[in-house]
């Protein structure tokens, strides 16, 4: 894996709080990773020092191996548009002009496509946008740019359900043709999870998760039946939660499930299903230690 | 440079804020300037008329009367330059955009509009002068002392005056972008103080008088020199301040 983006030691501190604790994390070049954690992670702030809008207290941050800090040639090979981005008083027609100045790869064509598909305005002044629609304006400009380093903050704040499908789409088929390393952050994980390569986790300013998407799937399973059944089964994994009901309990168990786990789900005693990534982020946050290090899977 | 050109062509997208704006502020001053003077009589006595645009000298007529019409066209690049780092910076930055290049950019797109209008300012004196002040001998375009030299340095002054402005209004962006009101308060109380510590150091070294020959004897040009030590003191601060502004 070559990092597009390495991360060593990245603290930031806002008048004695820690954003950002000792972050370490790579971004792999031509890879999608999505920013998971929840509100006050530490994801934007990560993102806002790695685009070089805000300075690290301590640590050190490397894109394609040089700081981004105040250095054009880094910078201008960067988008990063935020979710509470400010924006000049603009129509979105100029938006888009502005950012087509900045960019050399930027595509006209791939940005007019886009804004059809969203159905945004071009003569509308950005303030009076409405949320969606603000988000929209992002990821058009986010994709549209081709930069080689595209970061996306809660792309999809606001957006329907079928604008997100559109964003999905979209990036994915844009980024086949133009690989570029993606960086996103968001709270909806299953809905982005065909999307995702890699999966980083924070929570509290510290990374609990760093995995390939793929080993993630199917990490985890969740075991339901008879209490009896399922403490039997669950004595030989490691089990990750509990609950019970009467007589039934179902336990979330992070091991490997060999073929004879499976026999007692078809003898239909005990039923398996697999824990969603979404489930999973949130186990993550919940035994992330309060003191130190990293899970890596 | 490349990246230069860019940020001003970027702020340019906001045409009518940078290009009319300045003139449509001016030429509305213009017209209630003419419009006063058309109202009040030539008189060859030496008293104040309070305009729209404040107190107004009236003296020695007719040999002119000095107006403020031009006051509009110094608040707005005031208002240019901390609207050009406020409003605009953060969406730059989020393109790509050093913090440096932005800064050396819009100080470029400053400096040049600065020189242009300056240009159009000796063109519109020489107008004034050639119609005996727009027929009704008042003086918008020449500036008692400041703007009533030769051509070249009427564009020399009326530029650099407008460039110290802008940079002036930079400063102020950026402190507002960085540390909103409660910094810029206290960046104001700075300069005041600033300005009180050169009155109390002259007052102490009984300095008074001399500080009152140097300004007394300094010759236009003089002026324009200090004007221009001014700017680029201003653009020197506005550079260190924006190395350390987070958007």
């Amino acid at each position: 894996m070559t990092p597009a983006i390495s991360v060593t030691g990245l603290t930031r501190r806002y008048r004695g709080q820690l954003t950002l604790d000792q972050v370490s994390v790579d971004i792999e070049a031509g890879a999608t990773t999505g920013l998971l954690g929840r509100n006050g992670a530490g994801k934007t702030t990560l993102m806002r020092i790695i685009a070089g809008q805000e300075f690290a207290s301590a640590g050190s941050v490397r894109v394609f191996g040089a700081s981004p800090a105040e250095n054009d040639r880094v910078l201008r090979r960067m988008v990063f548009v935020r979710e509470d981005q400010v924006y000049p008083e603009f129509r979105v027609g100029d938006a888009l002009r502005a950012a087509s100045l900045f960019y050399p790869d930027w595509s006209g064509e791939f940005a007019d496509s886009l804004m059809a598909d969203f159905a945004l305005p071009r003569n509308r002044a950005v303030k009076k946008l409405s949320r969606g629609m603000r988000s929209a304006l992002g990821i058009v400009i986010g994709l549209a740019a081709r930069a080689q380093v595209t970061m996306l903050d809660e792309p999809y704040a606001g957006l329907d359900a079928v604008a997100r499908h559109v964003f999905y789409d979209r990036l994915l088929a844009d980024y086949a043709e133009h690989p570029r390393t993606v960086l996103l952050s968001t709270h909806l994980v299953d809905e982005a999870a065909g999307l995702l390569e890699r999966v980083v986790m924070m929570d509290r300013g510290r990374i609990v998760l760093d995995a390939a998407a793929d080993d993630l799937r199917g990490a985890a399973t969740r075991v339901s039946g008879p209490v009896l059944a399922v403490q039997e089964f669950t004595a030989r994994h490691e089990v990750w939660d509990r609950r019970r009901m009467g007589s039934q309990e179902s336990a979330v168990i992070v091991s490997p499930l060999g073929e004879a786990d499976r026999a007692p789900a078809r003898t239909g005693r005990l039923t398996l299903e697999p824990v969603s990534l979404q489930e999973l982020v949130r186990y993550a946050a919940c035994l992330a230690p309060d003191t130190q290090g990293s899970a890596t899977a | 440079m490349n990246t230069w050109i860019k940020i001003a062509r970027y702020h340019l997208l906001k045409r009518f804020t940078y290009l009319a704006l300045p003139w449509a502020w001016t030429a509305f001053g213009f017209a209630v300037d003419l419009v006063i003077f058309a109202l009040i009589p030539v008189s060859h006595g030496h008293h104040r008329v309070m305009t729209a645009h404040g107190l107004v000298q009236v003296q020695n007529a007719p040999a002119g009367r000095d107006a403020a019409g031009l006051a509009g066209i110094v608040i707005v690049y005031f208002v240019l330059g901390v609207v050009g780092i406020a409003q605009q910076m953060p969406f730059a930055l989020a393109l790509g955009v050093s913090r440096r290049s932005y800064y050396a950019g819009t100080a470029l797109l400053g400096v040049a509009l600065a020189t242009v209008n300056g240009l159009a300012i000796t063109a519109l004196q020489a107008i004034e002068r050639a119609t005996g002040g727009w027929g009704e001998a008042v003086h918008i375009f020449q500036v008692p002392y400041i703007l009533d030299g030769p051509w070249y340095l009427t564009w020399l002054t009326a530029s650099v005056a407008l460039a110290v402005l802008f940079g002036w209004g930079m400063w102020f962006g950026i402190v507002y972008r960085r540390w909103n009101l409660p910094g810029t308060l206290a960046f104001i109380a700075a300069q005041v103080t600033v300005l009180l510590f050169a009155a109390l150091g002259l007052t102490w070294s009984h300095a008074w008088a001399g500080a009152s020959r140097f300004f007394t004897a300094l010759s236009a040009a003089g002026l324009t020199g200090l004007l221009a030590a001014l700017a680029a003191a201003l653009l020197a601060g506005g550079y260190a301040t924006i190395r350390r502004a987070t958007i």
